[in-house]
């Protein structure tokens, strides 16, 4: 497999008769474990669940179960890559996912793992641990609940506590990859995907254009009113994380559709006043393009 | 196949030649299988024995730079006495010679992400002193789809480390760099400090070739010509004006604008005024661009040279002609775009003509 976010194998080579060696990617940098990195800013946390998230997504992706997430398995290298390693207890899912006695890291490792019999497991274990390493990485110790044996739930609302300032959507996914039925906790792929969304928050754009003349929506100018008197007037505002429909009355389509209030408006659209049937000197166009810088680590 | 090898030769017992890849000014490349690793690289050997002394060097350079846009050297071997090198395989082409030839130049919102991306991949190598001294579109490989989800660059042939003294050089002055195999650098994109005193050139000779590079890049023409006549324009640093396309279309004109900003500030003549690599990564990070999905479809409809249709695997997507970037399609011609939903049907922008012969071919 091959991520950007997960250390890469370059070579495995034979020492001796009956000892292998792996050439792994060496990474100048210092472990998560002991990093300050994550810890100075609600971004900088942003930024670290997003890249650890990437990684487990590709990973499992792959069909691959890592089994020891924590924060030790993690580096950050000179140029802000974060990459995930150790691979020594990684498991193809499937058949072979299961084994007998405790293995992996007391406080990251799932409540199914700590199973008296053969534990089989799936990929949600590895969810668990990120959920674990994204309250490690606020600066705060594991709460004595993840640190019992078996771990038990966490208090609802328990991420909304931690410093940083998590947001409310956000902390309550993070709360669910603790869940204690593996069954209930997120898939790696949705978490990276809502982290994403907030690492760009209040950062989005919208080139509004009438008759040539460009305008500007973003985390400043937060609102647009569109009209064309006596014909149809919306009402568009920015709450951070979309561009939505706060208003609308008489004739408004964007991009041929009848919009409602909270209506998002997608990527790139024509918000066209007067209906069809109405003469060219009563109809307006104005196209709308949102955009936003991209996050390159 | 050209070069050494043929499919199905195995070299050192281990990497299994699938397929010739194409050549660089100095190697062949080859993707081959690694049988260990059970994975896909590409495998490199130089051409003749000019190549054959940057060869190992290059090895050591480039393999000092780690970074997502920078392919990854993964090995590097004598066998038989060749030298190999193994390196990252990008399932994909280079900029050169598939994608600037099927499209000519790209929107500005591509155009934004290449440059980030190539500014990101300089920068780490600077970072570690290294300079690549051959920017130029074939060096850089973009994966298939349409929307370059990877985006690195490759051959540092004759890179070397910042403040290292190179003695086979040619130093002869423009004669030599234009006709000599071991030109260091392509003409188009050399700085000026690389043509007058190429034993001199630093880490701001790179951004000068990123700068040329994003030039072609959004306007389909080398920033100051082909051949000879190339020299003094570049020597003045006297880039041909930016065509009017760029900005004509207000939708399209204020990235354009700050593109064109960028690419002026990396052109300047005197190396100490270009951005460092680090300060054009903080520009290109506050660029703003949508990053969308892109399809290649057929001008199915055109109506009152307003408004038409594109024919998406038999999908009906809908789109203005103020969407489209540069030259305008006739019907049946192919366009590459994103869409957004729409009602009846999804609407096209932006929209970009493939030139016809490339892509009937």
């Amino acid at each position: 497999m091959r991520s950007k976010h997960v250390v890469q194998v370059y070579d495995v080579v034979g020492l001796g008769t009956d000892a292998l060696g792996i050439v792994e990617e060496y990474i100048d940098g210092e472990d998560l474990w002991n990093s300050q990195f994550p810890k100075i800013s609600l971004d900088n946390y942003l930024k670290t669940l997003w890249q650890v998230a990437s990684g487990l997504a590709d990973i499992h992706s792959a069909k691959i179960i890592h089994r020891d997430i924590k924060p030790n398995n993690m580096k950050l290298d000179g140029e802000g890559v974060i990459k995930i390693f150790d691979f020594g207890l990684a498991r193809d899912e499937g058949a072979n996912a299961k084994t007998k006695g405790f293995k992996g890291t007391p406080g990251f490792a799932a409540p199914e793992l700590y199973s008296h019999d053969t534990v089989v497991f799936s990929r949600a274990i590895d969810t668990y641990a990120f959920g674990a390493s994204a309250i490690f990485f606020t600066g705060t110790a594991l709460p004595p609940c993840l640190m019992q044996i078996p771990p038990t739930a966490l208090p609802p609302g328990y991420f909304l506590t931690l410093p940083l300032g998590t947001p409310k959507v956000l902390g309550e996914l993070l709360e669910s990859c603790l869940f204690t039925d593996p069954s209930d906790r997120p898939l790696m792929e949705d978490i990276k995907n809502e982290i994403a969304r907030y690492l760009l928050k209040d950062k989005h754009q919208a080139i509004v254009i009438h008759n040539g003349n460009p305008q500007y929506l973003n985390s400043e100018t937060k609102s647009v009113q569109l009209e064309l008197t006596g014909i149809g007037k919306v009402e568009i505002a920015y709450d951070g994380l979309h561009f939505k429909v706060v208003s609308v009355s008489g004739e408004i389509y964007i991009n041929n559709s009848v919009p409602q209030v909270g209506t998002i408006l997608p990527a790139s659209c024509v918000v066209a006043i007067g209906a069809t049937y109405r003469h060219a000197n009563q109809r307006a166009f104005i196209t709308f393009d949102v955009s936003n810088p991209e996050v390159v680590l | 196949m050209t070069g050494p090898h043929v499919a199905g030769d195995l070299v050192d017992d281990r990497y299994e030649v699938i397929d010739y890849v194409n050549e660089g000014g100095m190697q062949f490349v080859y993707a081959a299988k690694d049988t260990i690793l059970d994975r896909v690289v590409a495998l490199k050997t130089p051409k003749n024995t000019s190549a054959l002394k940057r060869f190992n060097r290059s090895a050591i350079v480039s393999a000092k730079v780690n970074h997502p846009n920078i392919a990854k050297t993964l090995d590097y071997f004598e066998c038989d006495e060749k030298p190999y090198l193994i390196e990252e395989f990008i399932q994909g082409s280079d900029l050169q010679n598939s994608f600037l030839k099927k499209i000519k130049f790209l929107d500005p919102y591509l155009a934004a992400r290449v440059f980030h991306h190539l500014a990101k991949g300089i920068a780490a190598a600077h970072h570690v002193k290294v300079i690549h001294r051959d920017l130029k579109p074939s060096n850089v490989m973009v994966s298939d789809d349409p929307q370059f989800s990877v985006i690195k660059i490759t051959d540092f042939g004759i890179a070397k480390m910042a403040g290292e003294e190179l003695t086979e050089v040619a130093l002869g002055g423009v004669e030599s760099i234009t006709a000599s195999q071991t030109a260091i650098g392509a003409l188009p994109y050399m700085a000026p400090e690389a043509i007058e005193t190429p034993k001199d050139v630093d880490l701001p000779a790179d951004v000068w070739s990123v700068g040329a590079m994003m030039y072609e890049i959004i306007t389909g023409e080398k920033p100051f010509g082909m051949g000879l006549i190339a020299v003094n324009k570049i020597m003045s640093a006297n880039f041909n004006p930016f065509p009017s396309f760029l900005t004509i279309n207000p939708q399209f004109s204020p990235l354009s604008t700050k593109l064109i900003e960028l690419i002026v500030l990396c052109l300047q003549k005197d190396p100490k005024k270009r951005p460092s690599a680090d300060k054009l990564v903080e520009l290109c990070s506050t660029l703003y661009y949508p990053i969308s999905e892109r399809h290649e479809g057929i001008v199915a409809s055109i109506k009152y040279n307003s408004w038409g249709f594109i024919n998406l695997n038999s999908q009906n997507v809908f789109f203005n002609l103020d969407s489209v970037y540069g030259k305008l399609p006739k019907v049946g011609d192919r366009v590459v775009f994103s869409m957004s939903p729409g009602g009846g049907a999804n609407r096209a922008h932006p929209i970009i003509r493939l030139i016809p012969e490339a892509s009937a071919a």
